[in-house]
């Protein structure tokens, strides 16, 4: 066994110098693309607060319910940069420890995300999952413990323990002029039989697809592109004009009973689109900083 | 550099080779337990076949349900809550969890899953292999993780000899610990009430007894059917609902609306022995949920064709309620639950 970790290490050192060979090229072969997420209210960037909070974003809907937010998370996974000829260049895509992150808005550091090694090139598009794909929306603990461990901190809560899949959209906040509590969650339950056909549950994953208004030049450069994601869609989206009501109804959906499935999906459907006309979502691209 | 990269694979062989030769194999008789499907049972789940219970697959499962380690604190186990007495469930309104923590709803015996086809009240999970994942990390039940408890249970050995006899080699995986207690649970088979004696001629009714077997034929069957003495639909039956916010019943699991607050229908086995009664523990006792059928139920847009067809009701009288009961605990099995 002793002799093994010899090797190991052997063989781990002779790696590392194949890599610096590679480093001393003089024109970049990548570089980063970083990316920045503006959560807002229209065009308001979004102040968190309390139930009486003073400094809190308002929010009015469509149908009249001024509302605002204490707190703002959701995933991103599944990122894919799109190259000007088409390429599609996937950053770890089924890795979630690398490749995925849960933007908190209490948390600045959330709002940026580094993706690293992206071959140099013009890039038109990106594309990204709001949510987890169902296939890595499994609690892995043993593959992908980061994520799982940002996922399921305390002052995250990002997992769905019932579903065995993470909470891909988690937000607290009040609305109306009493301050009533809303709480709305989102996250997949769909469950396959052994031969993958559909058995039951919902697909709360959302493809986002959007198209950069100037190309990102990776190369010398390591270009930013700054996203924003208009919450103002939550109750007043393309596919949905969404009204919240408190109860244990059937119909309320402000509270949890949300985790109704079907109120649920008038939100993700809102938020991430429907998956078919609607790919942006809440989502647009304010700029690209080359 | 590139004899270096050649030389590579063949030093990780022969490292593997050294790794080899103090490897001494031993074969143990890990053989698949018999299992019996008792008369008018439904097929077994799926699942069964690909994770058929074998001698020591089934003593490592029995051995994790009942380790406390499989907690945050180590204070609670499967077992805790699942308990043999009540036909592996307990009798508490609620589950509790460690600290004291109130779950969502009433715990589920834990009996005939083999012949089951969902799992849990909303029926979240199709096959018993994937929900053992669910109470480890639940806050309000073992708040651990998967890899915490590997962690706690990897020095023990007793469990790396258990492994090595289940699976071949001492490796623990979430995968194998899944697989492990779902084989002891699918030995969990209760079908030897005073009931299934009647049906096999060694046992007669009594008097009130058959009384409220003809009462159910006519008034509970319709839902309670099949020999697991439930027919595993959902339904909505207007039972006083849980003001949890989290709570829509089936609804949370598949978004449609006709499934808002419908719960798997129960199976009646050894109902006598897990009091109280209801999603999230409503009724105290049996007589309870007769007279709660019997002076109506709450009206639901879903409610089910059958109740609502009844004027939202199971009219029962006094006496049938009684004779129901004594029906009910001819499905008491105390082989099972060793009462």
């Amino acid at each position: 066994m002793k002799n093994l970790k010899k090797y190991v290490m052997l063989a781990a050192i002779s790696l590392a110098f194949v890599s610096c060979s590679k480093d001393d090229d003089t024109n970049p072969v990548a570089n980063e693309v970083r990316l920045e997420f503006k959560n807002t209210f229209g065009d308001t960037e979004i102040v968190l607060g309390g139930a009486t909070s003073s400094t809190a974003t308002k929010n009015t809907s469509e149908a009249g319910q001024v509302h605002h937010f204490s707190e703002l998370k959701y995933v991103i996974s599944n990122i894919r940069l799109i190259k000007e000829d088409g390429t599609e260049v996937p950053y770890n895509i089924n890795d979630l420890d690398k490749g995925a992150t849960i933007v908190n808005h209490a948390k600045p550091t959330t709002l940026n995300y580094v993706l690293s090694n992206i071959p140099t090139g013009e890039y038109k598009q990106i594309q990204f999952g709001l949510g987890v794909r169902t296939d890595l929306n499994t609690l892995d603990q043993v593959r992908f413990p980061n994520f799982y461990a940002s996922a399921g901190a305390n002052d995250t809560e990002t997992m769905w323990e019932w579903g065995t899949g993470y909470r891909f959209t988690k937000i607290e906040g009040f609305y109306d002029t009493d301050n009533k509590e809303m709480s709305i969650h989102t996250g997949s339950t769909i469950e396959d039989d052994e031969n993958g056909n559909h058995i039951q549950g919902v697909d709360a994953y959302r493809n986002i697809i959007l198209d950069l208004p100037q190309n990102a030049a990776v190369g010398v450069n390591a270009p930013k592109i700054i996203i924003k994601a208009d919450f103002d869609k939550l109750l007043s989206g393309t596919a949905n004009t969404i009204t919240l009501s408190t109860g244990t109804g059937m119909n309320d959906n402000a509270t949890p009973n949300i985790h109704t499935a079907v109120q649920m999906t008038k939100f993700v459907d809102n938020l991430g689109g429907n998956g078919t006309s609607d790919l942006k979502g809440m989502f647009s691209i304010i700029k690209v900083e080359n | 550099m590139r004899k270096i990269i050649l030389l590579l694979p063949i030093i990780i062989l022969i490292a593997s080779c050294n790794k080899d030769d103090d490897y001494e194999p031993l074969l143990y008789d890990n053989h698949e337990l018999a299992f019996n499907t008792p008369p008018g049972f439904p097929e077994v789940n799926s699942s069964f076949y690909t994770n058929k219970p074998t001698k020591y697959g089934v003593i490592l499962g029995e051995k994790l349900f009942s380790d406390k380690r499989l907690s945050a604190d180590n204070t609670i186990s499967c077992a805790s809550c699942h308990n043999r007495p009540s036909a592996f469930a307990d009798n508490n309104i609620q589950a509790v969890g460690i600290e004291g923590r109130i779950g969502l709803r009433n715990t589920t015996p834990i009996q005939n899953l083999a012949f089951m086809r969902f799992y849990n009240w909303d029926g979240s999970k199709l096959n018993l292999e994937s929900q053992p994942l669910v109470p480890i990390i639940t806050h309000e039940e073992m708040a651990s993780s998967i890899l915490e408890v590997m962690g706690k249970i990897s020095g023990d050995n007793d469990y790396v000899n258990l492994f090595k006899k289940t699976f071949g080699d001492e490796t623990i995986t979430p995968e194998r610990i899944y697989r492990s207690i779902a084989q002891y649970e699918y030995t969990l088979v209760s079908a030897n009430s005073k009931y299934d004696r009647v049906k096999r001629n060694e046992a007669t009714f009594t008097e009130n007894e058959m009384q409220g077997y003809h009462v159910f034929q006519q008034k509970c069957i319709a839902c309670h059917s099949t020999e697991l003495f439930t027919d595993q639909t959902f339904r909505n039956i207007g039972f006083p609902i849980n003001p949890n916010s989290n709570e829509a019943g089936r609804a949370r699991v598949t978004g449609d609306m006709n499934d808002y607050m419908s719960f798997r229908v129960p199976s009646l086995r050894n109902a006598e022995y897990t009091a109280p009664y209801g999603s999230f523990g409503q009724f105290s006792t049996l007589r309870e949920v007769l007279d709660y059928f019997d002076n109506g139920v709450l009206e639901a847009d879903n409610l089910d064709p059958i109740l609502k067809n009844n004027g939202n009701r199971i009219p029962l009288t006094e006496q049938e309620k009684e004779d129901i009961i004594s029906f009910l605990k001819t499905l008491s099995d105390k082989q099972f639950t060793g009462q």
